[in-house]
């Protein structure tokens, strides 16, 4: 548990260092390819939660090489009030949208009890779309 | 409803929990008829996959009837019998088109915690923590299914429940290591691990044309079970000199293909269980990776090796010289069933592939709390417990 629970412990551990030490905790860019040719989709008709912050990002739109799809870039600029986490969650559920046409659902209503241990994981899964390293 | 749930590291229990919901237009609603224990699951009773919360439902290998289907559900009406893929899986991203399904984009709700751990995150499981999504699992009375018009398939009448049921997971992990394991004609494959997925393994390399097909492990009704239905031979851990064995059944060559079908708990005689287990308790590893130690060092140069036991995170003593030195190609996935699925049923219709057998406990959901303990503990030769919700 040690091992695995530690990527997200030092993950978090390092954003309050940098955050201490003055460097900027926010990537700024961040990028999703999907599965639909650069043709189809516009910047100002993306689909979705990106499309709710659009005008508070600068996004970019690229073929993917190999018939891979679109590359989705978003940068944030500075002075933005939009976080990391809104763009990941954005750019996830835009794909998601994209290409299933749908995003999906958590299963309900929940079976599980709320308890000291499980805060952590449940506070890790109620913002599941807008962790990770995206 | 009735569902069986974890409620702490090794402790479950039967309780009542809300009936599922569509949740999207491309659901259904499944009530579930037969469900059955997997290995894996050991993992997460265990605590040693620590992303599960006291409450949650397990089971991820399962098949039943259609009782409420979503708006956008083309394929499947109320009352079909369907058995559904353990992975979630939205068919129409990269992966999905690369038939690589288990990887989709966009079947995982929580994939922040995977990607973290990982890299990248792979698609979500029924009943498998929430790391994969947090879906509720099969051990209950009704389950959500999720893209159904990829994920669930409609079971032929000829096939019964305790046949299908194993195409669900069990099967297709089996079929998936033989088949990007690379399995040709001709082929020495040597499957470690005879439990069901192993047998699978090992039946389906035989299918695919291998010449010889050698399942290993220390439980002899298990090996009994391999001989008498897939018709491989065996080799005991406890009692032959499995390196010695391989290489004289391989000519000297070592296998052509060598499939590790055991995971994270794995057990072997000697020191390096003791090593292993200690390190894991001590949490300076998450998993003992014994069987593919073994695979990697009696594969023979230029073979390829195919992981698909169960792995958390990082392992100790890894042979990479021998993978490296011997150009050996290694690689592992959790199972891509909508891959497999109708080609196995098919299979099972005609009578090649026969599964039954695997189920060698058969009990009301309310008794699952003992049927695991009977599968953990391999009481009474148990290969499989299967509960009827």
């Amino acid at each position: 548990m040690l091992l695995i629970v530690g990527p997200l412990a030092a993950g978090a551990a390092a954003a309050v260092a940098a955050k201490r030490s003055g460097r900027p905790t926010t990537r700024q860019r961040h990028v999703i390819t999907v599965y639909r040719p650069l043709s189809e989709l516009e910047v100002t008709q993306l689909p979705g939660s990106l499309k709710e912050i659009a005008d508070r990002v600068e996004i970019r739109l690229a073929a993917a090489p190999g018939g891979r799809g679109t590359e989705i870039a978003v940068r944030i600029p500075d002075g933005s009030e939009v976080t990391d986490g809104e763009v990941r969650r954005a750019l996830r559920e835009t794909r998601s949208l994209l290409e299933a046409g749908d995003v999906l659902l958590p299963s309900g209503p929940p079976a599980t009890t709320p308890t000291l241990l499980n805060r952590p994981l449940q506070t890790v899964t109620q913002h599941g779309r807008e962790g990770g390293l995206l | 409803m009735k569902a069986l749930q974890w409620q702490g590291v090794n402790k479950l229990a039967v309780g009542t929990v809300p009936d599922p919901e569509l949740r999207n237009p491309g659901d259904i609603i499944v009530k579930v008829t037969k469900t059955v224990t997997c290995g894996s699951d050991l993992h997460l009773i265990g605590g040693y996959i620590p992303f599960m919360e006291k409450g949650d439902v397990l089971g991820h290998e399962f098949l039943g009837e259609v009782v409420e289907v979503g708006p956008d559900v083309r394929r499947h009406r109320v009352g079909d019998r369907v058995v559904v893929s353990s992975f979630i899986s939205c068919g129409n991203c990269w992966y999905c088109d690369q038939r690589l399904f288990s990887l989709c984009d966009n079947g995982n709700t929580n994939p922040a915690i995977t990607e973290t751990l990982w890299g990248q995150a792979p698609s979500g499981c029924f009943g498998y923590s929430h790391a994969m999504g947090g879906n509720a699992g099969s051990h209950a009375e009704y389950i959500r299914v999720p893209f159904a018009d990829v994920g669930a398939f409609t079971v032929p009448d000829g096939v019964s429940d305790e046949r299908a049921i194993f195409a669900s997971d069990s099967a297709s992990t089996g079929w998936m290591g033989a088949d990007l394991g690379g399995v040709q004609p001709g082929d020495v494959v040597a499957v470690w691990g005879a439990g069901a997925v192993g047998q699978m393994a090992a039946r389906a390399a035989e299918l695919l044309g291998a010449d010889r097909v050698i399942v290993i492990d220390r439980l002899e009704n298990r090996l009994a079970q391999v001989r008498q239905h897939t018709g491989a031979e065996t080799l005991n851990y406890e009692s032959d000199d499995i390196a010695g064995e391989l290489r004289e059944r391989s000519g000297g060559r070592g296998p052509d293909v060598c499939i590790e079908a055991v995971g994270m708990e794995a057990h072997s005689p000697g020191v390096q269980f003791g090593y292993d287990q200690l390190k894991q308790q001590l949490r300076l590893q998450t998993d003992r990776p014994v069987a593919v130690r073994d695979a990697i060092h009696a594969a023979r140069k230029g073979g390829s090796v195919f992981v698909l036991g169960v792995y958390a995170g990082f392992v100790d003593k890894f042979p990479l010289g021998a993978l490296m030195n011997k150009g050996l190609t290694v690689r592992g996935a959790q199972m891509h069933g909508q891959r497999y699925i109708p080609m196995l049923l098919e299979r099972m219709a005609k009578g090649e592939l026969v599964t039954e057998h695997l189920a060698t406990h058969v009990m009301p959901l309310d008794d699952a709390p003992k049927g695991y303990k009977m599968f953990k503990e391999k009481e009474d030769g148990c290969v499989r417990a299967l509960f009827v919700p």
